[in-house]
């Protein structure tokens, strides 16, 4: 016989929103600006730019007069624009494996469609530039498309500081990056023509720790219970970081949302909608989801607030300011291999653990993203150090950054749910 | 003898370093027979099979090694690493960084990498490595490479079946140098005395991954198809290039390793692509079976374009995304019947 269940009540609260900040929309001046100026810069023939990817110390282009072009900000562009499932289809009719990262896909797509920059395009840059410290990825994408566009491409081969590396092993790394730098300035001057102007390196060096500097503060605001920033915020806000560090307009931008957030703080208000309790403080890992940013949004719902994003964070490494010229390169050098976003298994574990102690976290939710193995990496032996050291309930989510495919949004709800519930019940314990 | 092993996406690991040391150098295969359930404990499913099949060897044979070295070579052997650091039980773990390029610096920053290596062999195993000892070893390589030179240029004319072929390179790099020799003189007496290949067969090179296990070069035999060149490091790229014998032991090395034919890990698309024209302009072959297993990516990369190179050269060209499965892959089976047919 059929028993009639009731079911459950919905744990979702469709009346708890989040309550952006008063200056979130002055994040339209810094996009403008990087657009507009992009675009100055690859009209005006003097002018040159260089794409680049994560983990380049975009400074040293600054240093040289080069505008920075980042495919993989672009790729989010489309995403967000709805454009990034038909750009991937399109590179996978090219030949690209449907495993293969989707930022690149994207960037394929685009250029091959050439689609306007507001929707994710991006200009032939004058020469390309990368790493391979944070994957092999960028390097492999990128010798593609400089191959295809006809462009001159330099690669930094940056040493792997794997767990357990010594102080003295590093520094023989260290020697091997000082040394490429040397060579990348012959490669730019060949290039483009442009010499490095150290003043303007070391004064980008400065206006980019001026602007890490007030993403660091915005993070300690982030600690006072309940937050008055989360993740649906800093996942667009935090775009000057990555495409604009030591530019003015970006400073100014987080002067005015770090002066929002501080009064909030002071003022014992969080970042939900009418007064709304904070219930679940959350530590978000990986790359978001740039097609359904509404998926940060929504965790509101269940009165659930990300506090704390390592990817966020890592962009804002201190950088080198007031060293002479060898020390900077050496100290660009170190950050280059040692990103936040690229920490070996043992550091990011002793990391995750204290941001989890520091942000007084409820509960870590790990982006396995199907697009960046290397990030994915570890994250079991990541989730059960967490689990069994720090008593903190981990979620691990298989999805994508930029391909919608991979988001089934019936599931995603499911494990959230469920996953608010183990939250509700360790909390009990 | 007692043997050292190594984690190798490529041809990468300076085995020459360990036979010095007095160790036998035992390259990681994995077993495409055995279930992947211990390395899967720490490592999902999307990540490439192979690199789990060697995590589980790993754990599952460790003891019956002295230690092992990683190789820097795609992405899996780097962030891998750290999980077989956690896991694996080893009384020694190293970490080799080879550069990813190779010009001057990378030169100077592999003897970097090569001093550090034979350092840290010293040290734990109170060894002492000379210059001679390093010398001897690469000289033992070179005669092992210098067989599979002869080897190969039998295979475009001799019936060497694709298993027998990967089977000699497999035992080349896990067996003792000396057996090594004796294992490929037997095939090459026993080919020189043969017949050609058989007439139905068609002559390929084979590109693209590692191909780790023979199970996969039969079905390619099976579906008409001898392999008589490849760019694979269980292949060519082994033995291609001999390692200098005059100079500094270690400096030669350094060259050695930084000049071999380029695979997907290493920046140098374009030379891996006149690699790839040269081998099948001098055997005057126009076919080419390009594969990579599944989730390897730096293969994957490459493939559309160095495949549309090809291609507009007049080159015969199919690619496959494979599996790592010893069973016949009838998908795969029927994809290379139809280009059998199809020539």
């Amino acid at each position: 016989m059929n028993q009639q269940t009731t079911a459950p009540a919905s744990l979702e609260a469709p009346q708890i929103r989040i309550d952006t900040l008063p200056h979130a929309k002055n994040l339209k001046w810094p996009m403008l600006w990087y657009l507009l100026v992009g675009e100055l810069y690859s009209m005006l023939p003097w002018k040159k730019t260089a794409w680049t990817c994560a983990g380049f110390p975009v400074e040293l282009l600054w240093g040289f007069d080069i505008f920075p072009l980042h495919p993989e900000n672009m790729a989010t562009v489309a995403a967000a624009q709805k454009q990034s499932q038909r750009l991937i289809e399109h590179a996978e009719g090219m030949g690209y494996s449907r495993d293969l990262c989707s930022y690149c896909k994207t960037n394929f797509g685009a250029v091959d469609t050439g689609i306007k920059t507001t929707l994710g395009g991006i200009a032939k840059p004058d020469i390309i530039t990368c790493t391979n410290t944070i994957c092999d990825t960028h390097w492999k994408w990128f010798q593609i498309q400089a191959e295809k566009l006809k462009v001159p491409i330099f690669v930094f081969d940056c040493p792997k500081i794997v767990s357990g590396t010594d102080e003295r092993t590093i520094e023989g790394y260290i020697n091997y990056m000082v040394e490429q730098f040397y060579d990348f300035f012959e490669f730019v001057k060949k290039h483009t023509g442009k010499e490095l102007n150290i003043e303007r390196l070391n004064r980008a060096c400065e206006e980019s720790e001026r602007m890490s500097v007030l993403w660091r503060e915005i993070y300690e605001y982030r600690k006072c219970v309940p937050s008055p920033y989360s993740s649906a915020e800093t996942s667009a806000s935090f775009f000057p970081l990555v495409v604009l560090p030591g530019k003015k307009v970006g400073i100014k931008f987080f002067e005015k949302i770090k002066a929002d957030i501080r009064k909030r703080a002071e003022s014992g208000r969080g970042t939900l909608s009418g007064g709304a309790r904070e219930k679940y403080r959350l530590l978000f890992e990986g790359i978001p989801f740039w097609y359904k940013m509404r998926f940060m949004y929504d965790l509101a719902k269940y009165s659930a607030v990300v506090t704390y994003e390592p990817y966020t964070f890592s962009f804002a490494p201190p950088k080198p300011v007031g060293k002479d010229y060898t020390e900077t390169l050496r100290d660009v050098a170190r950050i280059m291999m040692d990103l936040p976003y690229s920490y070996n298994l043992e550091k990011r574990i002793q990391y995750f653990e204290q941001a989890v102690k520091d942000y007084k976290i409820d509960g870590v939710i790990l982006h396995e993203n199907l697009s960046c193995r290397p990030s994915s990496t570890g994250m079991i032996d990541l989730k059960n150090a967490i689990q069994e050291d720090l008593h903190v309930p981990v979620l691990i989510i298989q999805c994508d950054m930029n391909d919608p495919r991979a988001y089934s949004e019936a599931q995603m709800k499911t494990r959230i749910e469920s996953f608010i519930e183990v939250m509700e019940k360790n909390r009990k314990g | 003898m007692k043997k050292i092993a190594y984690f190798d996406s490529s041809h990468d690991m300076p085995e020459e370093i360990i036979m010095a040391a007095g160790f036998v150098p035992y390259k990681i295969f994995g077993d495409v027979h055995a279930s992947n359930a211990p390395a899967d404990q720490y490592l999902q499913a999307f990540f490439c099979p192979a690199a789990r099949s060697f995590l589980t060897e790993a754990l599952t044979r460790s003891s019956e090694w002295e230690g092992i070295i990683v190789a820097q070579g795609c992405n899996a052997t780097n962030r891998h690493y750290d999980v077989w650091k956690r896991h694996v039980s080893t009384p020694f773990l190293h970490w080799f960084n080879g550069p990813i390029k190779d010009d001057s610096m990378a030169l100077r920053f592999m003897k970097t990498e090569l001093w550090r290596l034979i350092d840290t062999l010293n040290r734990q195993y109170k060894v002492s490595i000379t210059d001679d000892m390093i010398a001897a070893a690469s000289r033992e390589s070179n005669e092992v490479k210098k067989k599979l030179q002869k080897l190969s240029a039998l295979r475009s004319e001799k019936d060497i079946t694709n298993r027998e072929y990967l089977t000699v390179l497999i035992k080349s790099m896990t067996l003792p140098k000396k057996d090594a020799v004796a294992a490929i003189d037997e095939l090459i007496g026993r080919a020189e005395k043969g017949g050609p290949i058989p007439k139905n067969k068609i002559k390929v090179l084979l590109t693209g991954s590692d191909v780790t296990y023979p199970e996969l070069m039969d079905q390619i035999d099976e579906s008409g198809f001898r392999v008589v060149r490849d760019d694979l490091s269980v292949g060519e790229r082994y033995y291609a290039t001999l390692i200098p014998e005059d100079g500094n032991p270690v400096d030669a090395l350094a060259r050695y390793y930084l000049s071999i034919p380029k695979p997907a890990t290493k920046v140098g698309l374009r030379s891996r692509i006149e690699y790839l024209e040269r081998a099948l302009s001098d055997s005057g072959l126009d076919t080419v079976i390009s594969q990579n297993i599944k989730f390897c990516e730096p293969f994957a990369y490459d493939s559309v374009l160095v495949n549309g190179e090809l291609k507009d050269k007049g080159i015969r060209i199919l690619h496959l995304e494979r599996e790592f499965t010893p069973g016949p892959d009838h998908q795969l089976m029927n994809r290379l019947a139809a280009f059998s047919e199809m020539l």
